[in-house]
């Protein structure tokens, strides 16, 4: 549409304004020092210290909202997470989700899966219907969050926990993870970590 | 910088941001195209009473009130379509899973695209006038994909129903947001992606969800303010019904009636989170003043344990008076589903044979149990069901813990895909899915507005799936042709004056068949799945045929973002 031209124009204005005034926008000093505390896991760069730590730079806002909003609920189990999540309102939760959204998903360097195996994890997409919402490569949308390149350890223990429930915020996955052979299940998260 | 430059920077750096590419999905064309405005005259409501005669416009979503997807236009017919060919490609922005059925004003088409995004085009060039890429919030809850299935005119105004559970309205000319209101909240699993039916200024729309445990509704809202008129809940405080114990066609169901009975007494009535979405378009009956909807399925979709009862109108046919959305009569086809096997393609009004021969109005519609239930619109009764369209066996086996295996899959049978009718030949002509399927059960509490499916439907990874195109005689019930397709079949169809039906497949064909014998007579390949409805509209004294070519989510068919149209040499 004709606001395009005008889009690219006053992001240049603004954002080299900002850049040679050193002026950083208040809003993003609130949430720099909101998020300061993430880093300590999720990693500095966006690769997660632990690779049982989920990467949440780059993932979907509607999810990483969610999720905040279900660990200060509780119905999200995590003892780190909870307190962390206890102190924020929602409008902290979103623009926490919105500010990671917008970093560059980091490549863990995870190794793509042999034909095989990738053979063996579409088979198993195609009977539960996983792009359904996770959608084409894996992708995420909204609340539902990008599957591609997220670290195969958090997969496998994301997956298990939804198997047992323990990850209950969420039936419906477990339902589907429930009906899925652990074999396939395992060739799935494979395929996920090397996209 | 002063504090208010700052402020102002604030806001207009976080708005570039906000603007900025919201989806993995969006694929930039050339972000420089000028906007123009769509010449075109404000659309009244004579227009739309007769769009079912209008051979240049394509006004509602399946072509008319009554639904029909009959295009009145005869140039490209059976001798002529063999030299169909491509008159514009246009891509859009988004490639992901395209449902739009394109409206044609005075040679001005409306698309959409998954993620709510509208396009005004030359609908004789294929060339953009303007592009309405409208700010999602971040909350989105959906199942089947992001998708949209377009948008209606009235007066100067383009409506839209969007994902994030808004209806906005949209200066036709320009594409600005004239207003916009909230339907419901995403958080709590509504969203949006069925086109708005406008009428008599008020603008019909119901609501996704039925996967997440919400209550169901069909509104109207006023078309100029966007202010509420009223609200149906699509699920009756009273939900239990009469205990059916068969379905339409007289098949047992299994239900363990004294279960139920027992879970009644301990919980209460279900109705708060019995799901019950509305997928499709009503039709609207402009000599009686009612419309006719079918409300889908209820939540959780495969756990009957947790809602007892017939679990109203999950699953049925339901009329209701267009000014005051007052309850008019239902048919329920499957009472206490524990299948998805529910009803979201849209319903048609068309004159039946009623049981004694006489030529009564009707209103059919094409069920994902593969049949074609034809209805007496006075009460909504049954007259006849078809032939099945599909195989079905083990029918209605309940859903285990280890899965259980049923003909047709959850998907169908018909899905939310229109269908077409001739009423000269009184045909209806649908798609449908062959997927088989297991059946498996799982017992969960409500899950404050997530995914709650109460198991899962998983397809049968050594049993070959299909599709196929059929046309069925809605005054005898029986099957006049068949053509089988190789994958199963969603999308939509489209019956012309020139003899012929319109309809596409997930490999990328798009085809036409005679709709006398389902002969084919053309086709062309999209190299994207072509799972949306066909239009068709006339401009320069020449006819044109319309699909998207975008693929499917639901079905996983290969993705794309082109709008194809086409017209003879």
């Amino acid at each position: 549409m004709g606001g395009k031209p005008v889009w690219f124009i006053a992001c240049g204005v603004v954002f080299a304004a900002l850049s040679s005034a050193n002026v950083r926008p208040a809003l993003a000093q609130t949430i720099a020092e909101k998020v300061e505390v993430c880093a300590g896991c999720h990693g500095q760069g966006g690769k997660p210290i632990d690779p049982m730590t989920p990467i949440i730079w780059g993932q979907q806002s509607g999810y990483i909202y969610i999720q905040l909003r279900d660990f200060k609920r509780g119905d999200r189990k995590n003892e780190i997470m909870r307190p962390i999540a206890a102190s924020f309102e929602k409008e902290d939760m979103l623009a926490i989700a919105e500010y990671f959204s917008n970093k560059p998903w980091p490549d863990l360097g995870q190794a793509r899966s042999p034909k095989d195996v990738a053979e063996r994890a579409l088979r198993a997409e195609h009977s539960v219907g996983c792009t359904g919402c996770h959608l084409d490569h894996f992708q995420g949308s909204g609340t539902v969050p990008r599957l591609a390149g997220q670290s195969r350890e958090y997969l496998t223990k994301t997956i298990a926990d939804f198997r047992t429930r323990a990850r209950g915020n969420n039936p419906g996955m477990s339902d589907l993870m429930l009906a899925t052979p652990t074999d396939d299940l395992a060739a799935l998260e494979d395929y996920l970590a090397g996209l | 910088m002063n504090s208010y430059s700052i402020a102002y920077a604030t806001l207009l750096g976080l708005g570039c941001l906000l603007a900025g590419p919201s989806s993995a999905q969006e694929v930039k064309q050339d972000p420089w195209s000028p906007s123009r405005e769509a010449k075109i005259s404000p659309v009244t409501q004579a227009q739309l009473d007769s769009a079912d005669k209008n051979t240049a416009n394509f006004l509602l979503t399946n072509g008319n009130y009554a639904q029909t997807r009959f295009h009145p236009a005869r140039q490209v017919n059976r001798d002529t379509v063999k030299n169909l060919h491509v008159a514009w490609i246009f891509q859009t922005d988004v490639k992901e899973s395209m449902e739009t059925s394109p409206i044609v004003v005075d040679g001005v088409m409306f698309v959409t695209t998954s993620f709510s995004h509208v396009y005004a085009l030359d609908a004789k060039t294929g060339q953009q006038l303007w592009h309405y890429n409208h700010k999602m919030a971040p909350v989105t809850t959906f199942c089947c994909g992001p998708n949209n299935r377009g948008v209606q005119v009235l007066g100067d105004l383009v409506y839209l129903a969007t994902l994030d559970a808004k209806l906005v309205a949209l200066n036709a000319k320009t594409g600005d947001v004239v207003w916009k209101t909230d339907i419901a909240d995403p958080e709590l699993g509504y969203s949006e992606t069925m086109a708005p039916t406008v009428v008599k200024d008020k603008v019909l729309i119901g609501t996704n969800g039925g996967e997440y445990g919400i209550r169901g509704f069909l509104r109207a809202y006023d078309a100029k303010t966007g202010k509420l008129v009223w609200n149906f809940d699509t699920v009756p405080e009273k939900s239990v019904g009469v205990w059916a114990t068969k379905d339409a066609t007289g098949r047992d169901m299994h239900r363990d009636i004294a279960a139920e009975k027992a879970q009644l007494a301990k919980s209460g009535d279900p109705y708060a989170k019995l799901g019950g979405g509305v997928w499709q378009n009503p039709a609207v009956d402009l000599a009686t003043n009612r419309i006719y909807f079918v409300v889908g399925n209820p939540s959780p979709d495969l756990d009957g344990a947790v809602r007892p009862g017939d679990n109203l109108y999950t699953d049925s046919l339901v009329a209701l008076d267009l000014d005051t959305g007052k309850y008019v009569c239902h048919f329920q086809y499957i009472a206490h589903d524990v299948w998805d096997l529910d009803a979201v393609s849209p319903a048609v009004l068309v004159n039946v044979r009623s049981k004694d021969g006489k030529s009564i109005p009707g209103v059919i519609h094409a069920g994902k149990t593969g049949h074609i239930y034809v209805h007496d619109r006075k009460d909504c009764s049954l007259i006849r069901f078809s032939e099945a369209m599909v195989p079905q066996e083990n029918m209605w086996v309940l859903p285990t813990k280890e899965g259980a295996r049923m003909l047709p899959g959850a998907n169908g049978g018909v899905e939310w895909s229109p269908i077409a009718t001739d009423p000269d030949q009184g045909l209806a002509y649908a798609i449908n899915l062959h997927q088989p399927m297991h059946y498996r059960v799982e017992n969960s509490a409500y899950p404050n507005g997530k995914l709650w499916l109460g198991g899962a439907f998983t397809a049968i990874a050594d049993e070959k799936q299909s599709g196929n195109i059929t046309a069925v005689n809605y005054d005898t019930g029986k099957i006049k042709w068949q053509v089988k397709t190789p994958e199963p079949m969603i999308g939509g169809i489209l019956a012309t004056a020139g003899g012929l039906v319109f309809t596409g497949e997930g490999n990328g064909k798009f085809a036409a068949y005679n709709s006398s014998t389902g002969k084919e007579l053309w086709s062309f390949h999209a190299g994207a799945g072509v799972n949306a409805p066909p239009s068709s509209y006339m401009v320069g004294g020449k006819q044109y045929i319309v699909v998207g070519a975008g693929g499917n989510t639901q079905v996983n068919f290969r993705r794309g973002n082109n709008i194809v149209a086409f017209t003879l040499d």
